[in-house]
């Protein structure tokens, strides 16, 4: 049997576990007996501590002079090594997503979308309302608030202001939308195009017709959900392909931030 | 030397060092808490007396001087006991015994004082309930330090002491007096300056 | 420092009430965990019997199955027995067990400050439901504490309180609460000082980082809460005045020193669940976790931020706006590392080879519940929303959907990940779904409505409602997922049961998993481990199985 003494400070218990010993129950217990005496009687309180001085000597003994501990089996008392590890050789690990389309491919398809999405738009109010400018003038309304109160006769005709407000409107979502499919299309299972172009639209669409008479009453007046959901479908299409037909490039997740800076280990691969 | 000495990264701190710090920790959020009580109900009671009526700042100086330099006699006595002289610690952990004690003395003649002459308890108003629970509570830790610190004076009389071993342990005591030093200053500071002004 | 004994307890008998004496006297973090975990199960059933009761009463209008006291006393023992009963005691129990086996350790830093933890937090609990028997006190009036488990003054004074039950539940929550602190203690020392050579605080599996935040938050807020209850215990018997207004008491102080500790304590509940998760998805998804730093900063930032914000409870007894608006900002913002970490959970298991075992099943369901629950919870830190909803069973739906729906879920799938661990038998895969689905649906069917019926208006803690309000219907449906859930609780216990005597031989590591306590055997010997452990990466297991390609070169 080694000197205890030997036992480095870092690993504790290294050459043996403590001993079970009755004091903490006893003290636990007593020291319990104590504070229930306030609610029932002195007399549980005499018992408490007699209990709880019994636990703290018992548990003191357990540890002074030297903790009391059991030894192990022969040669428990060595940690055991680490293994004998390769050094760093093959690539074997892939850092998901490898490979993501670059944003410009995003950014173009986002204006690309936008594009087919305005041509359904706007068909519609030239088909059924006979204005281009309806569903131009309707969008804006998510900002402008008096389009709600206006009458059917003024949405349909030309309002500068109302005009650049949807433009502008329109773009920021479109690029928007078309960077979230640069960084989402590559993730979605098998057919990219299904997912993006057709089960996208589905769930704007829908949360849309949930929250559209708070966000924007004007357009709930007047729209008609199969064209509102077509446009969306044209967007989601075109968007998703202009997308998925990027070529893909290396995300280098993984790789140490000098190496992806292209400064080291030869550049960019 | 085995495996373990031999690695880089095997050093961990005390676990001794580490438990009395979370103990310590613990402590100072409850008496936080009943200092934080002091503090909001400052000048809040219904009814007489006021602490500018019945405290008096002079004996409370006296023990509070008496405790602080205990924390310095208890540095000395864990010096001693860590160069193996026996007799100096035991000289040095009575004078800490006594100062504590004292202190305790004062804190019972105060209160004595408090509750005969000036009629003042922990019922009587918001004044009364915060100081006696705030003081009575810093008290009780005095008492379970002098605990602690006599069962060493004990241990060291029947002569059951090492140096090499039990001086970390006896250092970990040495932090809880300091705590008990360190709160008092707190609640002299909340008590006998903040909540004495007019 | 230490003197060598044989074993005792190897050589021990197998008569029962040896066996017994030898779990009463034990010291070994493995069995005081398994104990904390039992005992904390039992109160589950009785707390879960409580509520069930009270759904009882509720199931149509003027019903009397209860009376209004006795209903007082189901809502108040059901949530301090849920928290600090079940919530509390089955983290430390998984703590004790897993800690150390994780870090590579053969005990607890303090083991025997363990097992006196232990029996504060059991006999603590005894204690308060003793209060049935005992409370009644001088009066003749009481029983069980019947002030709702935050124990709002002045409800608790003398006056409003006959009796000893309000004693009964400061005592016996003070008395559990020092055990708990105990705990804390003990896993904060342990994890910094106990660690194998070679496991850096940053190679922790996640599970021990969350241990580590939680010892570090009871520490913070459990003493707040003790100052409290003995501040209420000197009001009630000595006639002091802290809580009491007509001495320019304040009932507002009771109310911010409850919540200091009541928010963080929410986190020190939920914070292990999340650490279970944090285990059981990679293992499950065939992947390292996503951002273990981030998860660890996440941790650390949830451990500060929740220190912050416990006034979002206090939201319409009237603080300053300003002081509204600056919880209202902290409780958003705390709501970023949380979401962070639902984030990282998702991308563990995307593109992983998912195994839908029992212990994943339930991870999936902590997942999608909990995000609900979150939810809600940010509607909730929404002060306006708040003014309207608060008090209502929107909250009450909203809470069990992060306790039970986040929390609970989090602690069957790790009963089901562990067990083949603490037993050395698997659950068996059948009865484990089951359970889940029974106690997903009946989950839902329960607590789903409850949102409902409290946008309806219907306030919590009422004891029964008029029959004219709407509330019929959702109340209906409410208790009737109540049978459900208690057959989904009632196949896992036997679950638990059955295979702990049947279930198929187990062996060292049968879910193919990475941290050390997978490295020993099932059930562990005394000693944890033949020889410590050496670790070399954050999946230290993983590095001895794959020599060829160790993790540490990507670390």
């Amino acid at each position: 049997m080694s000197d205890p003494r030997d036992e480095p400070a870092s690993v504790p218990y290294l050459r043996g576990v403590p001993e079970p010993t009755s004091g903490p129950l006893w003290a636990g217990f007593g020291v319990t007996l104590m504070f229930a005496a306030l609610v029932t009687h002195a007399l549980v309180a005499m018992v408490g501590f007699v209990c709880a001085v019994a636990g703290f000597v018992a548990w003191a003994r357990a540890c002074f002079p030297e903790e009391r501990l059991e030894s192990l089996p022969t040669g428990a008392d060595q940690p055991l090594p680490p293994p004998a590890l390769q050094p760093k050789g093959r690539e074997s690990r892939v850092m998901l997503p490898a490979a993501m389309h670059p944003y410009r491919a995003g950014l173009r398809g986002g204006l690309a979308g936008g594009v087919s999405m305005a041509v359904v738009a706007v068909g519609w109010g030239l088909l059924k309302h006979g204005s281009v400018w309806l569903p131009i003038n309707l969008l804006s309304g998510v900002f402008v608030p008096s389009v709600g109160q206006a009458s059917l006769e003024t949405l349909s005709t030309f309002q500068p202001g109302l005009f650049a407000l949807a433009c502008g409107i329109h773009l920021v979502a479109c690029l928007f939308v078309g960077l979230l499919y640069t960084v989402t299309l590559p993730m979605m299972p098998r057919r990219p195009l299904i997912m993006g172009g057709v089960l996208g639209p589905v769930l704007w669409t829908g949360l849309l017709y949930a929250s559209i008479g708070i966000v924007n009453p004007a357009l709930e007046r007047f729209i008609s959900w199969p064209w509102f959901f077509g446009s969306q479908v044209a967007f989601g299409l075109t968007c998703g392909r202009t997308v998925s037909r990027a070529r893909r490039i290396d995300t280098m997740t993984g790789l140490p931030l000098d190496e992806r800076m292209g400064v080291e280990r030869g550049g960019v691969r | 030397m085995n495996a373990a000495t031999a690695q880089p990264d095997t050093w961990r701190p005390s676990r001794g060092k580490v438990g009395m710090a979370c103990l310590i920790f613990m402590e100072s959020l409850f008496f936080s808490g009943f200092i934080i009580a002091y503090l909001f109900y400052i000048g809040k009671s219904a009814v007489g007396p006021w602490p500018r009526d019945v405290l008096e700042l002079k004996p409370v100086l006296v023990n509070s001087v008496a405790l602080l330099s205990s924390s310095f006699t208890v540095v000395a006595a864990v010096r001693a006991l860590e160069r193996g002289r026996m007799e100096a610690m035991k000289f040095w952990l009575l004078a800490t015994i006594g100062l504590g004690a004292w202190f305790l003395w004062g804190t019972w003649s105060e209160w004595r004082g408090l509750i005969e002459d000036k009629g003042l308890t922990i019922a009587t108003n918001l004044f009364g309930t915060t100081f006696y629970s705030l003081v009575g509570f810093h008290a009780f830790h005095v008492f379970a330090g002098l605990l602690a610190l006599g069962t060493i004076l004990l241990l060291g009389v029947l002569g059951r002491l090492k140096p090499r071993r039990d001086t970390i342990r006896f250092e970990l005591i040495s932090w809880y007096w300091h705590f008990v030093d360190v709160v008092w200053i707190f609640v002299f500071t909340t008590v006998y300056i903040v909540g004495m002004r007019p | 420092m230490s003197t060598l004994h044989a074993p005792s307890h190897t050589a021990a008998g197998t008569s029962l009430l040896e066996r017994l004496h030898g779990w009463a006297i034990t010291v070994d973090h493995k069995r005081l965990g398994i104990m904390y975990v039992v005992a904390a199960l039992l109160f589950f059933v009785v707390g879960g019997l409580e509520a069930a009761a009270m759904r009882l009463q509720l199931i149509k209008p003027m019903n009397d199955f209860l009376t209004p006291q006795g209903f007082n006393q189901m809502f108040t023992m059901h949530g301090t027995t849920m928290v600090f009963l079940v919530g509390m005691p089955m983290l430390a129990g998984f703590g004790n067990f897993l800690v150390p086996l994780m870090i590579g350790a053969r005990d607890m830093a303090f083991p025997r400050l363990n097992a006196f933890g232990f029996w504060l937090f059991l006999l603590g609990g005894l204690l308060l439901y003793f209060s049935w028997i005992g409370g009644d006190g001088l009066y003749g009036a009481g029983g069980a504490p019947d002030v709702g488990w935050f124990a709002y003054s002045p409800l608790t004074s003398k006056t409003f309180s006959r009796g000893n039950s309000t004693d009964y539940w400061i005592l016996g929550i003070m008395v559990s609460g020092f055990g708990s602190l105990s705990a804390a203690i003990n896993f904060v020392t342990t994890i910094l000082c106990m660690r194998c050579p070679g496991m850096t605080l940053m190679r922790m599996p996640l599970m021990v980082w969350m241990m580590l935040v939680v010892g570090f938050l009871v520490l913070v807020a459990l003493p707040v809460l003790t100052a409290a209850q003995v501040m209420l215990l000197l009001d009630r018997s000595l006639g002091a005045h802290f809580f009491d207004p007509q001495q320019a008491g304040s009932a507002l102080l009771w109310q911010h020193l409850f919540w200091f500790f009541g928010h963080p304590e929410v986190y020190i509940l939920i914070l292990p669940g999340f650490g279970f998760v944090s285990e059981i998805v990679p293992v499950f998804s065939r992947k390292v976790i996503f951002g273990y730093t981030l998860m660890v900063a996440a941790t650390v930032g949830i451990g500060f931020i929740s220190l912050g914000v416990w006034a979002h409870h206090m939201f319409v007894v009237g603080l300053p706006p300003w002081l509204n608006a600056l919880f209202a900002a902290s409780t958003f913002l705390i709501s970023v590392p949380t979401g962070i970490k639902i984030f990282n959970w998702i991308a563990t298991m995307w593109g992983g080879r998912i195994r839908f075992d029992t212990p994943m099943l339930y991870c999936t369901g902590f997942l999608g519940m909990f995000v609900i629950g979150g939810l809600t919870g940010i509607m909730l830190a929404a002060v306006p929303f708040t003014t309207q909803l608060s008090d209502s069973y929107f909250v009450v739906g909203h809470f069990h959907y992060v306790l039970f729906g986040g929390l609970v879920f989090a602690i069957l799938g790790a009963v089901t990940y562990w067990f083949p661990k603490a037993t050395g038998r698997m659950m068996d895969e059948g009865l484990g779904r089951w359970s889940f689905w029974l106690i997903l649906l009946g989950f839902n069917l329960v607590f789903l409505p409850m949102h409902f019926s409290g946008m309806l208006g219907m306030p919590r803690r009422i004891y029964t409602y008029q029959p004219d309000r709407g509330w019929e219907m959702w109340n209906l449906v409410t208790t009737a997922g109540v049978p459900v859930q208690m057959l989904g609780v009632a196949v896992f216990v036997w679950n638990m049961i059955r295979s702990s005597l049947k279930g198929p031989v187990a062996g060292d590591d049968p879910w193919d998993a990475w941290t050390l306590e997978w490295a020993t055997s099932s059930p562990p010997p005394e000693h944890n481990f033949d020889r410590i452990p050496t670790c070399t990466s954050a999946r230290p297991l993983w590095d001895r199985k794959h020599p060829d390609d160790p993790d540490c070169h990507y670390e």
